[in-house]
């Protein structure tokens, strides 16, 4: 997911002016996924918005030292966010390196027992008795039930946390905590934008 | 997992350029701090500590973009998304690997079959993967990827 761009960032400015459109605009991305990402079934909107997360929370990070306990606090909520978003993700991969592996086992066995019955004009039931894999399907199966399960438990307590992370509105909150912790610096002008030679816009 | 070092002088009222610049240095330097040791697959907190500093590093780098000559920010930024992508390659079969063997403790030891033929996978993408981040810190190290972020980070004050 490409980060969204952050307008009039110049290095001549002050870091608590800079980190406060950043967070801004990581903030206000976080959100957007929001209804998608609350959606069991949407686990694209879920991923990207762990990835959203994860923006936001680096930056709040590096914000800490200059604006304090307000960033410190909004980088954890952003860690909590990204972490069960994140075992939600690693729910969701496990499950499908599971069934493609399920896949090749069955494939794998169907082969050996196809060879085993060559010139033959059918197979017997019995024969499934001699696929080499046969004793690998209970466990993966097992798998599948847990990772589905899990993954379910987890997309709870992700919709508890972003329902009380959004009680009174994630992203404004955050600024609004942020300004009043901050020491505003001078505005930032479009005619105190870079020189030319330095890079555009950050993607923060 | 190592906690990020402090980036020093940071306040509110600090100019951003000089922000940038002890943001990456610090950050620079908490990447390569991490780098002995990475190839150890009995060891998977390396890597998983030298990928969590590449990704601040790389953050740091895309927040302050704006405070960085072009032309070096973009080969710098490249070269540290190339040795990133080369840590989760390693990484993530690490991850499912460690997850894979809690699971299989509390499962009935008739599953232990089929979690095993699925962990003996993932043990080859590890070492693939561990084969592939010898490359990527070969070519951080032939192209001297550390200095090239120092000297970008100095640019920032100027």
């Amino acid at each position: 997911m490409k980060a969204r761009k952050v307008a009039k960032l110049n290095p001549e400015g002050t870091l608590g002016d800079a980190v406060r459109r950043v967070v801004a605009v990581r903030a206000r991305e976080l959100e957007s996924f929001v209804p998608r990402a609350l959606d069991p079934g949407k686990s694209k909107a879920q991923h990207d918005m762990r990835i959203a997360a994860k923006r936001l929370r680096y930056v709040l990070e590096i914000a800490a030292p200059a604006l304090r306990q307000p960033a410190t606090d909004g980088a954890k909520a952003a860690k909590r966010l990204q972490t069960v978003l994140g075992e939600i993700h690693d729910c969701d991969e496990m499950l499908a390196r599971t069934q493609t592996h399920i896949e090749r086992l069955r494939a794998e066995d169907a082969e050996a027992l196809r060879n085993a019955a060559t010139g033959a004009a059918d197979i017997e039931p019995e024969a499934a008795r001699a696929a080499p894999n046969r004793a690998r399907y209970r466990g993966l199966e097992s798998l599948t039930t847990y990772l589905t399960a899990r993954r379910a438990v987890l997309f709870e307590r992700f919709v508890h946390q972003w329902e009380e992370l959004d009680r009174d509105g994630f992203a404004t909150s955050l600024m609004e905590s942020l300004s009043a912790a901050s020491t505003a610096g001078p505005e930032v002008n479009d005619s105190e934008q870079a020189s030319g030679s330095r890079v555009d816009g950050g993607a923060a | 997992m190592a906690k990020a070092r402090p980036i020093p002088g940071l306040e509110a009222s600090t100019r951003f350029g000089d922000a940038a610049a002890a943001a990456v240095e610090t950050r620079t330097r908490e990447v390569f701090g991490h780098a002995a040791g990475v190839l150890d697959t009995g060891d998977v907190e390396r890597v998983h500590d030298m990928r969590v500093a590449t990704r601040r590093l790389r953050s740091a780098l895309e927040i302050f973009a704006p405070c960085f000559p072009r032309k070096p920010y973009k080969r710098a930024l490249g070269d540290v998304k190339a040795l990133a992508d080369a840590l989760g390659a390693r990484r993530d079969p690490d991850v499912a690997l460690e997850r894979l063997d809690e699971i299989r403790d509390g499962f009935h030891a008739a599953d232990g079959a089929g979690v095993e033929s699925l962990a003996a996978e993932l043990r080859d993408e590890q070492a693939v993967g561990n084969e592939r981040l010898s490359a990527a810190l070969k070519a951080v190290r032939e192209g001297d990827l550390e200095s090239r972020l120092i000297v970008l980070a100095e640019e920032a004050r100027r």
